[in-house]
């Protein structure tokens, strides 16, 4: 049935579209626009079956209709295991396989891509009026790319189809691109280039380290996660894949390529770049880098924290001085994903959950932000701020709507943008609570500050740009008569609008699907992280890993922790138990049944216990 | 564990207040386009993005404690938060806020600072004041700017386990009372007037709330709420009567009273209100404020009464003001003559409801519509009796709003007296203060003549300042703002400039010169490559000039078996037992003598006779006297007796006079082929002891026991350990300390379970059993012994004469192999000979 082939089916429809289009005539645009558009809309709702719900209802109606009908199966992200895996060999001498699957962590990041891309498409339709087919092409082409590299169980599969993406890319920057195009798209190449150099090495290293001790060579991400490298190896891969992720984030200082591919590239170029492929950035440390090397990304946590605070911090001020709207779009791209960067590494459900709804957010809000930078451009093929004034009055629906994603942005409660900041610098400033001392330690609330000011130059260089934008004297005569929003606009971005309102309002439904499987990764770090910081001789675990049955394990409290010291905090806890329990008691009572979810241990553990383990430990 | 259904139940507060954010947000923007100040709002959603900063911090700690949003949580937490220190880098230094409640509640308190306009953030409420009427009565009064009072109540418990938050509420709810009411005296437009008094009155509610009134900080929210919508409605009314725009200057206007019945009484009450005046609402509300700083002044409370003083002292004040400058609103625009009233000969057409102009306002003023006064009356009605809720209780009558709010709000705990000074002090300075305001009003603004040329900024430099808003303004535009932008700018330019200029071509430059120079050694001149074949072998043949050799250790049942890696040409020589001799048969040794100056060139020479047989070299310093040609000098020879002369020639030197022995060394240094050795060890050769035990899944782990003392982490032992504890009589200092180890000076090995379960230890009457190599015995539940550490050396040379040192150290344990790859310390000497 179509659940077993299904991820390979989203990468054949674009793969297969793009090669239908190559038999299509040059001069038929609108019909290889309206072809390229539909491929992509069809994998969207190919994509749909991703969830559980629509497969639900898809398999009861088929049970309906065709009674003697193959039962289909539910996907079940609450397992937090990976599912529709696909495991077909490949270049069997070399332990290359074609090993495809899905988890809570990267399917809402699927379904961003198939829903961004046909939107990007979509909203370049007449603004690209040249090599149309091979735009197109690019387009198809550039799904299959980012679609399997959020599919990959396969290192070297990863690595394909990272490298995959950046071809299409390279070219709609640089043959659609603006003035700049050559210059910025041989940046964009050679920065990413040089970091996913570093990163095959480290691959290359982790495999045939994994080779010397088990005499097996595999690429499995799965089997190389059983892999404990001494701390030194770890730092370096660590090292080398953190700098090929950082630089896609981007990470401060590696950002500067981005501002030039954003003001360079086409709208719809600019939407996937920031919507998407920044996400496998952060998608990439979340997968591999931290897994793969948890003493290293432990230690260094701290200072990733602090890149992703001088991103925050930089990318608002730098983006409050641009001129150049698409511009301080990119800038306070810079700024949200160090948002991303530091929700990760707190190690807390919050954060890790936070960082995996604000990727969504990021590509949401700054996606519609870049179709609407795309729309005035179409029009007055200027983007110089001091050029507009007094929108509002000329163009209300693009007033309203530009306002609303920027208050998406900014991080406004009710908007999708609160709930993804909101939740990571609640997870950074607990990151203090960890057990195992993963996480940020007591630097946790510094950084939570420094954060937290964020907050307040996002809605300093957001609002500046849509007072200058919007209000005042219509100040150039060019745009009085300026056309409002037309219906291909409004389609494109209207379902960014609903999203924006949705996942603020209820994000829950996000999160429901994520949160095991981030629950699983933090157990699964903590795990590895106990086992490694004792003893970090290279070797090869027995047992494959287990997230589900670890995750009873990793909360206990630290086993390094002396016996008196944990007998100490028993009783602390002891003393408190009555008030935490009486009111813990009562609200269980209000709500008349216990609520799976928020009763269970969020990590959040009183100060107390931690304070009295202090104590203890000091004797 | 998903955290969202903790940020969508328990943030309701923080939405709660920043939709009303959302709301302003939204209203802005229209204002903005009414009054093309675009500098200004700015400052709305700046001010409130600080506080919001200030919010999700107090917030984020709170959370850390109590692990929930919720408010009852949070208060449930509040004791634990008063007594605990937040985890902070620096805390163990001293570095501290105190408390985790002090560092959560003064965040709070920076949230409300900026929701409810206190000092220093209350900027954005004033310049907020071109909305319609009505909206702006609304966030004023009653709903918006007191959600900071709101906060502070729900969470009164938590403020109140802090002394330090506590009292810079109260003083900055004290200044901003008098900040707001100073200004207010001095403006002319009639909502400015009105949205100071806001900040005043909010100041006043603080005040309340930071000398732990909370309930009468809420009571007085609840009063304000009528008193000010009225007033905003009124202001809203007069001005749509005289067809003002934006905001109606007061010396424009006088005698309204004529035109707007209504409109008058309805303000007239409402100003008698919020002056306090007996028995309306704001005379109870403002006296409970009173009463709790005189409270905290007078009475024995946990806040420091300086602080109770200075409140209630600048309260009185500001009461004062403020009935002061709303009568002086109320005079100049309800009594008097219209003072925008057509002149004689004008055209009594101008203003009507044609657009006016700068000169005054609509020459005919008319009382508002029936939809517009009946909020008012309603609103004035609210204003005279809804202080009765709230009455003196002391004085017998019913307090229906403190037993209200018993069960949500905890006020600060004062004792029961029966004197009753604070509230008779309260009431008397409450009722003074309005009365005098009202009169001094009466006087200046009433009877008094030549007003405008009091309130005319120029003639006055103090109603200047006040009139400029203590330049408040300025101040931030110029300090605060203007920094952080300069930084911005900044940031734009280093991004530009350092980081893509510098760092990033300076990476892609350094890359093109590498590229550049390796293009250069292409030059294609056979001579240039010929000497860089010469030199790479050059540099390959020096890189095998040294000698390296891996040592295998291979545990026998007897002896250890060592060998070392082959190599081409090279030869060993073995030294087992690590003593510094190899094991080799004696050697052939050189030694070193040296001749005195003294000697007669005879003697030298009959020395020199002796020994020719073993004389290997000779030096001759350099001496004066070759310059008189006796080559007779300072000498020193170099001996090589063979073996069975050694001793001879050793006697011989130390016999002669004038002959002193000045080294020796072994002569040959005879390398064998052998690459294996054996040896048996034997306690002689130990150099240290390792430490081997099994955990419960019988994996072996090992440490190696430093000289001294080693404490064994006690996570290590199978059972809870229990520390010693010191006796009363006589203390330990042993007590509360891990099992340890002891690797004396003298290389005795000595244990101390110290209170651990132990077996196969016998302990002497110190607590200590001493240990030797092999010993087995059980620790806190694991089994463990002693291995002794060896040490072997081996040298190797190879065919150019190089040598290098290769030391392995290795457990001799009987029990299992060695690690395969023992600890090898290679020290590569490069002696050549």
């Amino acid at each position: 049935m179509i659940e077993h082939n299904l991820l390979t089916l989203l990468l054949v429809v674009p793969a297969f579209g793009a090669v239908v289009l190559l038999f299509l005539p040059r001069q038929w645009h609108h019909t290889i626009r309206r072809f390229s558009v539909g491929t992509l809309v069809t994998n969207f709702v190919l994509s749909l079956l991703l969830l559980p719900s629509v497969t639900g209802a898809l398999g009861e109606a088929l049970a309906r209709r065709l009674p003697g009908s193959e039962h289909v199966s539910v996907p079940d992200y609450a397992t937090g295991a990976f599912q529709f895996v696909e495991d077909a060999r490949w270049v069997e001498s070399l332990g290359i396989g074609y090993r495809l699957g899905v988890d809570g962590i990267s399917l809402w990041l699927v379904l961003l891509t198939t829903l961004l891309t046909p939107i990007a498409l979509f909203g370049s339709w007449t603004s690209i009026t040249t090599k149309v087919k091979e735009y197109a092409f690019a387009f198809l082409l550039l799904e299959v790319g980012m679609l399997g590299a959020f599919f990959a169980l396969d290192l070297f599969l990863f690595y394909v189809f990272w490298e995959l993406m950046l071809v299409p890319m390279y070219l709609i920057i640089g043959v659609w691109g603006g003035k700049d195009r050559v210059y910025a798209a041989v940046k964009f190449f050679i920065y990413t280039m040089v970091g996913s150099l570093l990163m095959l090495v480290a691959i290359l290293y982790v495999v045939a380290q994994y080779e010397g001790l088990t005499g097996t060579i595999t690429f499995d991400l799965r089997e190389l996660g059983n892999l404990v490298l001494p701390y030194e190896a770890q730092l370096l891969c660590f090292l080398a894949f953190a700098v090929a992720f950082a630089i896609k984030v981007p990470m401060f200082p590696f950002h500067t390529w981005l501002p030039d591919a954003h003001v360079q590239a086409p709208t719809g170029g600019s939407v996937i770049l920031a919507a998407v492929m920044l996400k496998l950035g952060t998608y990439g440390l979340l997968r591999l880098a931290m897994p793969l090397f948890p003493l290293a990304s432990q230690e260094l946590a701290p200072t990733i924290a602090v890149l992703a605070i001088i991103g925050i911090l930089y990318g608002a001020y730098a983006a409050w001085v641009q001129k150049d709207v698409k511009k301080l779009v990119a800038y306070s791209s810079v700024s949200h994903m160090g948002f991303i960067a530091l929700g990760m590494f707190a190690m807390t459900p919050q954060g890790v959950n936070g960082a995996l709804l604000q990727m969504l957010n990021h590509g949401v809000s700054t996606g519609a932000l870049f179709l609407l930078v795309g729309v005035i451009y179409e029009r007055r093929h200027t983007r110089d701020l001091d050029e507009f004034g007094g929108l509002a009055k000329v163009m209300p629906w693009y007033a309203l709507v530009f306002v609303i994603v920027s208050m998406s942005s900014i991080g406004l409660p009710g908007t999708n943008g609160f709930v993804g900041e909101f939740m990571i610098m609640s997870g950074t400033f607990v990151s203090t609570n960890n057990p195992n001392g993963v996480g940020f330690r007591d630097m946790g609330g510094v950084y939570t500050l420094f954060a937290a000011a964020g907050v307040i130059f996002a809605a300093v260089y957001m609002l500046h740009a849509v007072l200058k934008m919007f209000w005042g004297p219509v100040n150039r005569k060019e745009n009085e008569g300026l056309a409002d929003l037309g219906w291909r606009e409004w389609t494109s971005v209207a379902p960014l609008l609903v999203l924006i309102f949705y996942m603020g309002v209820n994000p829950s439904v996000f999160l429901d699907a994520s949160a095991p499987a981030v629950e699983g990764f933090i157990a699964d770090f903590n795990q590895r992280y106990r086992d490694q910081v004792n003893d970090d001789t290279l070797r090869v675990v027995g047992q494959p890993v287990q997230a589900a049955a670890s995750a009873t394990a990793a909360v206990e409290g630290p086993a390094e922790a002396p016996v008196a010291a944990r007998r100490m905090a028993a009783e602390a806890a002891a003393a408190e138990a009555a008030g935490r329990a009486a009111v813990r008691g009562e609200r269980l009572r209000r709500r008349g049944a216990p609520d799976p979810v928020l009763d269970m241990d969020l990590g959040f553990r009183p100060q107390v216990l931690r304070a009295a383990r202090a104590a203890g430990g000091e004797r | 564990m998903s955290g969202a259904p903790i940020v969508i139940t328990g943030a309701a507060g923080f939405i709660g207040r920043a939709a009303v954010e959302a709301a302003t947000g939204l209203d802005l923007p229209v204002r903005a386009i009414v009054r093309r100040d675009c500098g200004l709002w700015r400052d709305t959603p700046g001010a409130n993005r600080v506080g919001d900063f200030g919010v999700l911090i107090g917030m984020f700690a709170c959370v850390s404690f109590a692990g929930s949003f919720e408010f009852s949580d949070i208060n449930a937490y509040a004791s634990v938060m008063g007594s605990q220190d937040l985890q902070f880098p620096g805390v163990s230094s001293g570095l501290t806020f105190g408390n985790a409640a002090t560092f959560a509640t003064l965040f709070l308190f920076l949230g409300c600072t900026g929701k409810s306009a206190q000092v220093p953030l209350y900027v954005w409420l004033p310049d907020a004041m071109a909305g319609p009427t009505p909206v702006s009565a609304l966030i004023h009064a009653a709903t918006m700017v007191t959600s900071g009072i709101y906060l502070c109540c729900r969470l009164s418990p938590l403020f109140l386990q802090s002394e330090v938050t506590m009292s810079v509420i109260a003083v900055v709810g004290a200044l901003t009372a008098f900040l707001g009411a100073t200004i207010a005296i001095t403006q002319h437009e009639m909502k400015k007037i009105l949205a100071y008094s806001t900040v005043s009155q909010l100041g006043f509610m603080f005040a309340g709330v930071g000398v732990g009134a909370f309930a009468a900080g809420f009571f007085h929210v609840f009063t304000h709420a009528f008193f000010k919508a009225c007033l905003f409605l009124g202001a809203g009314s007069v001005m749509h009567a005289v067809h003002a725009h934006g905001d109606a200057d007061i010396f424009k206007l006088g005698g309204m009273k004529r035109f707007q019945p209504w409109t008058r009484w309805t303000f007239l009450f409402s100003c008698f209100a919020i002056a306090g005046f007996p028995p309306t609402s704001g005379f109870f509300s403002k006296d409970e404020l009173l009463v709790g700083a005189a409270n905290v002044w007078l009475e024995e409370t946990a806040l420091p009464s300086s602080v109770g003083a200075f409140v209630f002292v600048v309260l009185a004040v500001s009461a004062f003001l403020t009935a002061f400058y709303m009568f002086r609103l109320y005079f100049l625009t309800f009594e008097g003559s219209y003072r925008s009233a057509p002149a004689e000969g004008e055209d009594p057409e101008r203003g009507g409801h044609a657009p006016h102009d700068d000169h005054g306002y609509a020459a005919h003023p008319h009382e508002s519509e029936r939809s517009m006064t009946l909020p008012l009356v309603v609103l004035a009605f609210g204003a005279l009796v809804v202080g009765f809720l709230g009455m003196p209780h002391w004085l017998g009558l019913p307090n229906w709003w403190e037993h209200w709010m018993e069960a949500s709000i905890t006020n600060l705990a004062v004792p029961e007296s029966e004197s009753h000074t604070p509230h008779i002090l309260a009431m008397a300075v409450g009722t003074a203060v309005a009365l005098g305001g009202i009169g001094a009003a009466w006087l200046l603004y009433y009877k008094g003549a030549g007003v405008k040329a009091l309130d005319e900024p120029k003639n006055n430099k103090l109603t200047h300042f006040l009139f400029d808003k203590w330049r408040v303004d300025e101040f931030y535009g110029g300090w605060v703002l203007g920094p952080i932008k300069w930084i911005a700018i900044q940031c734009g330019r280093v991004d530009r400039t350092f980081v893509d200029t510098l760092l990033t071509r300076a990476t892609s430059g350094s890359a093109a010169l590498l590229g550049h120079l390796f293009t250069r050694l292409q030059v294609g001149v056979v001579h240039a490559y010929g000497l860089a074949i010469v030199v790479g072998t050059g540099v390959l043949g020096w890189w095998f000039l040294y000698p390296h050799a891996r040592v295998d250790v291979t545990p026998g049942a007897e002896a250890v078996a060592l060998s070392a890696g082959p190599g081409l040409g090279y030869e060993y020589r073995w030294d087992l037992d690590a003593d510094g001799a190899f094991d080799v048969p004696l050697q052939p040794e050189t030694l070193t003598v040296v001749l005195s100056a003294e000697l007669e060139q005879s003697a030298i020479d009959q020395i020199a006779r002796r020994l020719s047989n073993v004389i290997t070299s000779v030096d001759a310093w350099p001496d004066d006297r070759r310059a008189l040609g006796t080559p007779v000098g300072l000498r020193r020879y170099t001996l090589t007796p063979p073996a069975e002369a050694l001793a001879r020639t050793r006697q011989f030197i130390e016999s002669t006079e004038g002959i002193t022995l000045e080294g020796s060394a072994p002569a040959g240094e005879r390398f064998g082929d052998a690459t294996a050795a054996e040896h048996r060890y034997d306690e002689d050769d130990h150099v240290g002891f390792t430490l081997a035990w099994q955990d419960e899944l019988r994996r072996s782990h090992r440490m190696e026991l430093a000289p001294g003392e080693t404490l064994l982490d006690a996570s290590l032992l199978a059972f809870a350990w229990e520390p010693v504890r010191p006796a009363e009589a006589e203390p330990d200092p042993l007590a509360g300390l891990e099992p340890a180890f002891m690797l004396a000076e003298d290389g005795s090995l000595s244990v101390r379970p110290n209170g651990a379960d132990h077996r196969g230890l016998r302990l002497d009457e110190e607590g200590r059993a001493s240990l030797a190599a092999g010993d087995r015995f059980t620790l806190g539940g694991r089994p463990m012994r002693i291995v002794p550490r060896v040490r072997a050396r081996v040298q190797v040379r190879n065919a150019f004469g190089n040598v290098a040192t290769e030391t392995v150290e290795f457990d001799l344990d009987p029990d299992e192999a060695p690690a395969a790859a023992p600890l090898a310390q290679n020290d590569r000497a490069g002696a050549g000979r």
